[in-house]
């Protein structure tokens, strides 16, 4: 373990903490010009982040210790994954061998487990309605999720996401294998589905319709702004895997040269470019369903993961 | 023959291509929408249309790409236009009575596929073909013919039916490629122009049927008028 290692895995984590506000500033300025309005730009995130950390905290009557420790739990658990895989380099850094990919999976789904007691928690019927949501969409992506760990794990006889990495830049007949293509579309719908952008979502604070928003409703201040810029990051981490690992795991550093690391982290925004223009399509140009029409996507999503190990078995 | 020594990289592509659109065979299964029925058949065309660009490309077969590229022209873009106008000369937008749900039609399919594996697995044996694209190829091509013949017997409409047709013998061309590439490339022509005639004879019997019958619905057609 050396020094140069350490401060590549601490960078890993700071390109993540300082990144992801700019990815989602990204797509909402893209999903604005899509429908032809002017958008606030894509440094509004850090703009809004700043303003609420200089807010006050309002904290309501009913909130127990649960309300003060979500935030930081949820933040805590985004700043650890980045460890465990490959943002910039493509070998393993201090401390990534914490946890596989399951380990990953674990930490991340704690960060949305704490938010979903914490909107129970105040006993308010907004938080009530999205934590019941949440979860109801967690029960039906989360078999997916095991699913496509299974396939990947049967992929590539690992559950360490650079074993995954390295063998599919090595490999073209790997790449381009059902069992791969099946995997990246189950994913896809994953992606989606946990950075809350279904069609059946709504990001505004208004409808009925809305989700992960309404977990957060009674948040104030810095608070508010800790979950936004966890649930940021989580969007980051998913997108950083999904793209790293699964859909492009060219264009990462090899040899952790400070040239190489700045050319990969430009890499990874061009990815990110790419990813989100998709995800932008499948957002904007599909109506809006109904609320209990997320099934039959995530029921898609489960049959790629089920094609994607049976795709495994084929050769 | 291209089967004997194909290189991983070419087999993972074949059969990711081929499983695709096995894959779209089953939204146009499942879709209660003609329009969406109809898009699915584009872009299985498109698929089946790249597929025999690769296998011209992996087999050094230089007449495939022509063979891709009217594939793409006629069943990717011409026949879907013809069907589209019908689509939008009927006024109808989907299935009004269902024989059977999409839902187990759906399943009906996947009887279809596994019948098919077992027929496809027997049928690689006794010819030889004992490589996992062989059989899936044999596997996707008689899987296909038989949604195509499950779409004729359940749907009524006649533009479904129409499609069902088009699905079988795409299902049928599909398997030709990978199988026997290097079909001569006179009877792929005839075969693109048979279609092309059989949706040109379906648009004046859609028009016969509307004016004489006011229907193009199966269901509505049992009666003899004099």
């Amino acid at each position: 373990m050396s020094v140069r290692d350490i401060v590549l895995q601490i960078c890993q984590v700071l390109a993540v903490l300082g990144l992801a506000p700019l990815l989602q500033g990204f797509i909402l300025q893209f999903e604005e010009r899509v429908q032809l309005a002017q958008g606030p730009g894509i440094f509004q995130p850090y703009r809004d982040l700043w303003k609420l950390f200089r807010k006050q905290i309002v904290v309501p009557e009913t909130a127990s210790w649960i309300y003060w420790l979500a935030p930081f739990v949820a933040f805590a658990a985004m700043l650890t994954v980045p460890i465990l895989i490959p943002v910039l380099t493509d070998f393993p850094l201090p401390l990534s061998d914490m946890g596989d990919i399951l380990g990953g999976g674990l930490i991340l789904t704690l960060g949305s487990f704490m938010i979903v007691l914490a909107g129970l928690d105040s006993g308010s019927a907004y938080g009530g309605i999205g934590s019941s949501r949440a979860v109801m969409v967690t029960i039906l992506a989360e078999p997916t999720l095991i699913l496509v760990f299974v396939g990947i794990t049967l992929l590539a006889k690992s559950m360490l996401p650079f074993v995954v990495n390295h063998l599919l830049v090595a490999s073209q007949a790997v790449y381009w294998s059902p069992a791969h293509l099946f995997l990246i579309a189950a994913f896809f719908t994953l992606l989606i589905t946990e950075t809350d952008r279904l069609p059946i979502h709504s990001s505004t604070h208004i409808e009925v319709y809305m989700i992960d928003e309404a977990r957060i409703l009674e948040y104030s201040g810095p608070l508010l702004a800790l979950l936004k810029w966890a649930s940021m990051m989580k969007q980051f981490i998913l997108y950083t895997i999904f793209s790293n690992v699964l859909l492009l795991p060219w264009g990462l550093s090899r040899e952790g040269t400070a040239i190489g690391v700045v050319g990969s982290a430009a890499a990874l925004l061009g990815k990110f470019l790419l990813v989100a223009a998709a995800v932008v399509v499948v957002d904007t140009a599909q109506s809006r369903l109904r609320f209990y029409r997320y099934q039959e996507v995530l029921a898609a999503s489960f049959v790629f993961a089920i094609l994607a190990i049976v795709g495994t078995q084929l050769s | 023959m291209i089967l004997t020594h194909l290189d991983p990289l070419a087999s993972s592509i074949f059969s990711s291509m081929a499983i695709a659109s096995l894959l779209l065979a089953f939204v146009m299964l499942g879709s209660r929408w003609l329009k969406n029925y109809l898009y699915a058949f584009a872009a299985e065309s498109w698929v089946i249309a790249a597929l025999s660009a690769t296998v011209g490309f992996f087999g050094h077969y230089p007449e495939l790409y022509l063979v891709a590229f009217l594939t793409a022209l006629f069943r990717g873009l011409f026949l879907p236009f013809l069907l589209w106008r019908i689509i939008q000369r009927l006024h109808v937008a989907h299935e009004i009575h269902e024989i059977l749900q999409p839902s187990s039609t759906l399943v009906g399919g996947a009887l279809c596929v596994v019948f098919s594996l077992a027929v496809g697995y027997r049928l690689g044996q006794s010819l030889g073909l004992s490589t996992t694209v062989a059989v899936l190829a044999l596997t996707v091509m008689l899987s296909m013919k038989l949604i195509g013949f499950l779409m004729l017997a359940v749907r009524h409409e006649a533009l479904s039916q129409i499609l069902g047709l088009l699905l079988l013998e795409n299902g049928i061309f599909l398997g030709a490629q990978i199988l026997v590439p290097g079909m001569p490339l006179l009877i792929e022509i005839v075969v693109l122009f048979d279609l092309l005639i059989v949706v040109a004879c379906f648009g004046v019997l859609v028009q016969y049927l509307l004016a004489h019958a006011g229907t193009t619905s199966s269901l509505q057609l049992k009666r003899l008028v004099g």
